[in-house]
C-alpha cells in the first residue's frame, strides 16, 4: 500500500509538469492550428533563465521564477510577432518548418551561451518530509500545488474575463472572432505570452528535481505532445486529464508491469484512445 | 507578389538554418593547427618544411553527451598544442599535428560514416572515438582501411576481438568488479539493486557485475536500468528498487544525473552504499550535490583526476584550468596522455603511416613517457592494445574521499 501511495504521488508530480507544458501547447494550437514545436525551446529557456537569475543575482527562487516568466512570455510574444504572425496566411507546413528552426536556434544558442554541462538548480524546498508513509521533498509538493493553482487561475481567466473569452473565441472560430471585433493580434500575442509563462513555470518547478541542460526541452515536449493528442488538440480540460493519466501510467506501469516497458504502455494507451476517440478525449472538432 | 514574398521569407529561413548549422559545425570542429617554425639549428643548414599530420576524432559533440565529447576533445586539443609547440619530428622530418573532429551524436553508425570520411578526406591513420558502440562499428573495417582506432572505453570487449589496430585507453572495468563488490558487501550487506544507465555500456557492466556479486554470496534483488535520454524523473524507479530493501545500489551513467539518482534514493530514506560505474566521477557527482560527499557516504568508484597523484597530474590540471573554469575529468587527461603515447610510438617506429610498426612500439612509448606528461602513468600497452591496468579505486567514508590501498 505504501508503494502504491508513493507511486501515486510520483505520478501526480510527473503529471503536473506534463499538464502545465501541455496546456501551453494546446492554447497555442488554438491560434496556430499546428502543434508548436518551438514550445520545448520556451521550456528550455525558462529553466535556464531561472537558474541564471538565481546564480547571477542570488535572488530567491520565487523571484527568479517571476523573472523567468516575464522573459519567456516576452520571448513568446516575439516569436509570434517575428515568425508566426508573418506566416499566418502561408500553408501550415511553413509554420512547422519555422517552429523546428526555432528549436534548433534556441538549443544552439543555449549551448553557445551556457555550455553543454548538466547544471543543478538548488531550490530552498529541498527538505524531506513524510506524509502517511510517503516520503517526499517539499519541492514535489510545490510542483503539485503550483500546478493546481495555475490551472485554476488560468481557467478563471479564460472563463471570466473578456480577454480570456476572446482567446477561446479565436480558437473556436477565427473569422467569427474577427466579425465580432476581436483584435486578433492582441489575442495571438496574449496567447503566446501565456503559453511561454506556463512553460517557464513548468521548467522552473521541474528543474530542481531534475537537471538543467540543453536538451531538457525535448524530453518534456515529447510527453506533452502525447498529452495534447490524448486530451484532444486545443482542449484545456483534455490536457489536464491526459497529463495526469500519462504521469500515472508511467509511474504505475513502471511499478506494476515493467520499467523497461513503461513508455510502451504510455504509447499503447495513446493508440487505444486514438482508436476509440480519434480526436482525443475532449476534442471539440478543431481542424 | 504575396507568394514571392512568402518564397523570399522561406528562403531566408532556410538560409538562416543553414548558417546556424554551419556555425554549429564550426563551433564543434576546433581544428587546431599551431604552426611551428622549423628548428632554428637546422635553419642554417637546410630548411625542412613541416608536413601536416592529421589525427581524426569522432565523438558526441551535440546532444546529451556533448559535454563528455567536449572534454575528450579538450584533452586532445591541449596535447596537439603542446606537441606542436615542443616540435614533433619523426625520422628527421618535422610534422605539425592537426585535429580533425566530427560529431557522431553518440551513434555508432555515424561514427562509422565519420571514420570513412576522415580516412578518405583527411587521409588520417589514427581515429579517436570515446564510446564503445562507435569503436565496435569502426572495428568492422579499420584493418582493411588501415587506420588505428584510439578507443576511449573501459569495455574489455573492444580489445578481445583480436583487432590488430586497436588501442584501448582507459583501464578495463572488469578489474573493478571484485574489489567494489568486496567493499560494499563487507560494509553494507549482501542485497544489491541494479539501476545503471540503459546504454549498451551500462548493460554490459551490469551483466559483468552480476556473476561476481553472486559468486561472493550476494543477491541481486532488483535488476532494471534508467534511460537518461528519456526519463524526466527517477523517483518512480528508485522507489521501486528501494521496495526490495537493498543494502547497496549499483548506479552509473553520466555523473550529474547519476548523482541525482543517489540523491533521490537518500530522499526516499536509503541508507546503504553506492557501487558506482566508472563512467560517473565522484567529484563531478559531489558538485551537483552541494559540493560535498555527505550524500555519497559509502560510495565506491574510480579515483577522480583531481585526487590523483601521478607525476604530471598537477601540471595537467593547472594547464587545463588556465583555459576552463572547472576541474578536468579523467577523460581529458587520458586523451592528453594517449596522444603523447601515440606520437611517441611514431617516433620510436620512425614512421607516421606504417600502422603495424607504430602499434608494435606503443608499449615502449608508454613506458618512456616523459614524467611531466604523466597526468596518468601508463604501465605499458598490452598485447591486445589495451593500456596497462592501474587500479584506481576511491571510496567515501565519514564524508571524505579515501583512496584504496593508501590506508
Amino acid at each position: 500500500m505504501d508503494l502504491f501511495l508513493q507511486q501515486f504521488f510520483n505520478g501526480l508530480t510527473l503529471g503536473s509538469v506534463y499538464t502545465l507544458v501541455a496546456i501551453g501547447l494546446t492554447l497555442v494550437f488554438g491560434i496556430l492550428h499546428i502543434p508548436n514545436f518551438a514550445h520545448g525551446a520556451l521550456y528550455l529557456i525558462g529553466g535556464y533563465v531561472t537558474l541564471m537569475v538565481m546564480k547571477g543575482t542570488g535572488a530567491h527562487y520565487f523571484v527568479a521564477i517571476f523573472a523567468s516568466i516575464i522573459v519567456v512570455a516576452l520571448l513568446g510574444i516575439l516569436m509570434e510577432r517575428l515568425v508566426f504572425n508573418p506566416l499566418r496566411n502561408s500553408p501550415p507546413i511553413h509554420d512547422k518548418i519555422a517552429a523546428i528552426g526555432l528549436v534548433l536556434f534556441f538549443e544552439a544558442l543555449v549551448q553557445l551561451v551556457w555550455g553543454t554541462e548538466y547544471l543543478r538548480m538548488f531550490s530552498p524546498f529541498d527538505n524531506n518530509i513524510s506524509v502517511a508513509g510517503v516520503l517526499m521533498t517539499s519541492q514535489r509538493i510545490l510542483v503539485i500545488v503550483v500546478a493546481f493553482v495555475v490551472v485554476v487561475l488560468l481557467t478563471l481567466f479564460l472563463k471570466k474575463t473578456m480577454m480570456g473569452a476572446s482567446i477561446i473565441a479565436m480558437a473556436q472560430n477565427r473569422e467569427g472572432a474577427f466579425l465580432v471585433g476581436i483584435n486578433a493580434n492582441a489575442v495571438a500575442m496574449m496567447t503566446f505570452a501565456i503559453s511561454g509563462a506556463l512553460a517557464a513555470i513548468a521548467a522552473s518547478l521541474a528543474a530542481p528535481i531534475n537537471l538543467v541542460f540543453p536538451s531538457m526541452g525535448h524530453l518534456v515536449i515529447l510527453k506533452a505532445f502525447v498529452v495534447v493528442i490524448i486530451g484532444g488538440m486545443g482542449s484545456i480540460p483534455g490536457a489536464i486529464v491526459a497529463g495526469l493519466i500519462l504521469g500515472m501510467t508511467e509511474s504505475m506501469g513502471a511499478t506494476y508491469i515493467s520499467n523497461d516497458y513503461k513508455d510502451m504502455i504510455a504509447f499503447l494507451l495513446l493508440v487505444v484512445i486514438m482508436t476509440i476517440r480519434p480526436k482525443g478525449l475532449f476534442a471539440k472538432g478543431v481542424h | 507578389m504575396r507568394s514571392f514574398k512568402k518564397g523570399l521569407f522561406t528562403g531566408f529561413l532556410f538560409l538562416l538554418i543553414l548558417v546556424l548549422v554551419a556555425c554549429g559545425n564550426e563551433e564543434a570542429t576546433p581544428e587546431t593547427t599551431v604552426d611551428v617554425d622549423a628548428d632554428p639549428v637546422k635553419e642554417t643548414e637546410e630548411v625542412v618544411e613541416a608536413k601536416e599530420l592529421t589525427i581524426g576524432f569522432s565523438g558526441p559533440l551535440s546532444g546529451p553527451a556533448a559535454t563528455y565529447g567536449g572534454e575528450t576533445i579538450k584533452g586532445l586539443t591541449m596535447a596537439v598544442e603542446d606537441i606542436n609547440e615542443e616540435g614533433f619530428e619523426v625520422d628527421g622530418q618535422p610534422y605539425t599535428l592537426k585535429l580533425a573532429s566530427l560529431d557522431d551524436k553518440y551513434l555508432p553508425n555515424e561514427t562509422a560514416a565519420n571514420a570513412k570520411r576522415l580516412v578518405q578526406e583527411e587521409k588520417t591513420k589514427f581515429i579517436y572515438s570515446p564510446h564503445s558502440g562507435g569503436i565496435y562499428a569502426m572495428q568492422v573495417f579499420n584493418e582493411m582501411e588501415d587506420f588505428i582506432i584510439m578507443g576511449y572505453t573501459s569495455e574489455p570487449g573492444v580489445t578481445e576481438q583480436g583487432n590488430s589496430l586497436m588501442v584501448r585507453i582507459p583501464p578495463r572495468y572488469d578489474q573493478y568488479l571484485e574489489p567494489f563488490t568486496k567493499y560494499e558487501m563487507e560494509r553494507f550487506g549482501k542485497k544489491i539493486a541494479f539501476l545503471p544507465t540503459a546504454s549498451q555500456y551500462g548493460k554490459d557492466w551490469a551483466a559483468a557485475l552480476k556473476p561476481v556479486w553472486e559468486a561472493n554470496g550476494g543477491e541481486v534483488v532488483f535488476d532494471e536500468s534508467v534511460d537518461f535520454s528519456k526519463d524526466t524523473d527517477f523517483q518512480t524507479i528508485v522507489a521501486n528498487a528501494l521496495q526490495e530493501n537493498p543494502d547497496v545500489l549499483f548506479i552509473g551513467g553520466p555523473s550529474e544525473p547519476t548523482a541525482l539518482i543517489a540523491k533521490q534514493a537518500r530522499d526516499l530514506g536509503f541508507e546503504g552504499g553506492f557501487l558506482i560505474m566508472d563512467q560517473a566521477k565522484l567529484d563531478e557527482m559531489a558538485a551537483v550535490l552541494g559540493g560535498n560527499y555527505d550524500m555519497l557516504e559509502g560510495s565506491i568508484s574510480t579515483i577522480p583526476l583531481v585526487n590523483s597523484e601521478y607525476p604530471g597530474t598537477a601540471e595537467f590540471i593547472e594547464k587545463y584550468k588556465a583555459n576552463n573554469d572547472r576541474d578536468p575529468g579523467s577523460e581529458s587527461a587520458f586523451h592528453y596522455v594517449s596522444l603523447y603515447v601515440l606520437t611517441g610510438a611514431m617516433k620510436a617506429a620512425g614512421t607516421v603511416d606504417d600502422t603495424k610498426a607504430i602499434m608494435a612500439k606503443m608499449d615502449e612509448a608508454a613506458k618512456n613517457l616523459p614524467e611531466n606528461k604523466q597526468a596518468y602513468s601508463i604501465p605499458g600497452v598490452e598485447e591486445d592494445g589495451g593500456f596497462g591496468s592501474l587500479l584506481r579505486i576511491a571510496y567515501i567514508e565519514d564524508g571524505e574521499l579515501k583512496i584504496m590501498g593508501t590506508d
